[in-house]
């Protein structure tokens, strides 16, 4: 079945018919590790544990990296290029004149959006101190300490914006639900409907998956270092 | 200075000592709440700039200037939580719970106090690691209370 949704009200291929690979192992780890990171991180704030909340981050930055290589290196439907589109392909998604298997040129805005904001949120706690001193991102010393703290403010209430998208991604999930489509076993098993005629996914390599995640790796052995020659 | 207009206005509050364990007016009351709020912002202060100053390249002048500061304010924060300056008087983090277990607390204090002045011997030396170790004490103790006894932040 093509990603869209289904103008017939509920009614959908069986899913026995027309199984197809459409997200790869690396793209499922990603997402239920940053969604139980992301979490943790929360709860990990919110209980005194500041340490397991920046390595929660750090944790989270490693997943950011290696997804972002894996989207130049990695199967098809996880490629930048396959699914960020521009708004005439979303217009034509929404009117129903969208064929293909991934994320839809609408779904892939909200991906984009989310991927960003949480960018954005490793970033300010990369630099942030907390409000005592006792805890300093790994570059927070690159900055004054005033920077820091400001760093820190902005954190707490990014995750304001954090919310709202992760908020969108799961309303997005209920609606399509409703209208007979469903995402989150294909998030699981890795596997949809997929009509024929739709091109299928071009599977990854496994070793090219290892060498984004050494880079990812290393990237971030660097910045809990301090970055630049090893601290400041 | 900041911290030495709050070591002067804690002694001040220490000379008033008999009147304040007796009974606290209000405006005595919110003037303590006062001086302790600048306080342990001021302790923040120096804590942050002692962290920075222990990077890979040591600033050693600012870990000392700032660690006799924080000597100085770790003593004069023994008088900044008398009886009668908890939420029911107005606005602050220190829980009600501070004056419920005055013992624990007191000794929690001590705790931060001494980790403060042993952090000061080891600052006065010229062994970081030495420093390092004895900064994570003094977190130590700083958390010990601030899980405890400290209310969440307000914005």
């Amino acid at each position: 079945m093509p990603r869209q949704i289904s103008r017939t009200g509920g009614t959908l291929i069986a899913p026995e018919r027309g199984e197809q690979l459409v997200w790869d192992l690396p793209v499922r780890l990603v997402h239920w590790l940053l969604a139980t990171l992301i979490a943790f991180s929360w709860w990990s704030v919110h209980h005194h544990h500041t340490d397991w909340h920046i390595w929660s981050g750090c944790a989270i930055l490693t997943l950011l990296i290696f997804r972002f290589l894996w989207g130049f290196f990695g199967s098809s439907t996880a490629r930048w290029a396959s699914f960020v589109r521009g708004p005439r392909t979303i217009h034509a998604y929404l009117r129903g004149r969208w064929v293909g298997i991934g994320h839809n040129p609408l779904g892939a805005l909200s991906i984009l959006a989310l991927f960003l904001a949480v960018a954005v949120q490793v970033g300010l706690g990369l630099i942030a101190q907390d409000e005592d001193g006792i805890y300093l991102g790994p570059l927070a010393r690159l900055v004054s300490s005033d920077t820091s703290d400001k760093a820190r403010d902005i954190h707490e209430l990014w995750f304001n914006v954090i919310l709202a998208l992760i908020v969108i991604h799961l309303g997005a999930i209920i609606v399509y639900h409703l209208r007979g489509k469903h995402l989150i076993k294909p998030m699981i098993t890795g596997r949809t409907a997929v009509e024929s005629g739709v091109e299928p996914m071009h599977p990854g390599r496994w070793w090219v998956a290892l060498i984004c995640l050494a880079i990812a790796f290393g990237i971030v052995r660097w910045v809990i270092a301090g970055a630049p020659p090893f601290g400041s | 200075m900041r911290f030495v207009r709050i070591a002067f206005a804690s002694i001040a509050l220490a000379a008033a000592g008999a009147t304040i364990a007796a009974a606290l007016p209000k405006d005595k009351a919110l003037q303590v709440m006062k001086v302790r709020h600048d306080g342990m912002h001021s302790i923040a202060d120096a804590l942050k700039a002692i962290h920075r100053g222990l990077g890979a390249t040591p600033d050693l002048p600012t870990v000392r200037a700032n660690s006799a500061k924080l000597v100085q304010l770790s003593r004069a924060g023994s008088y900044w939580f008398p009886a009668g300056t908890g939420p029911e008087v107005g606005k602050t983090r220190a829980k009600a719970e501070i004056w419920q277990n005055p013992e624990d607390f007191a000794s929690k204090f001590r705790n931060f106090q001494g980790a403060v002045r042993a952090f000061d011997a080891a600052a006065r030396g010229n062994d970081v690691a030495a420093m390092n170790a004895r900064f994570a004490d003094l977190d130590g103790t700083c958390k010990a209370c601030h899980d405890k006894y400290r209310g969440p932040e307000e914005h």
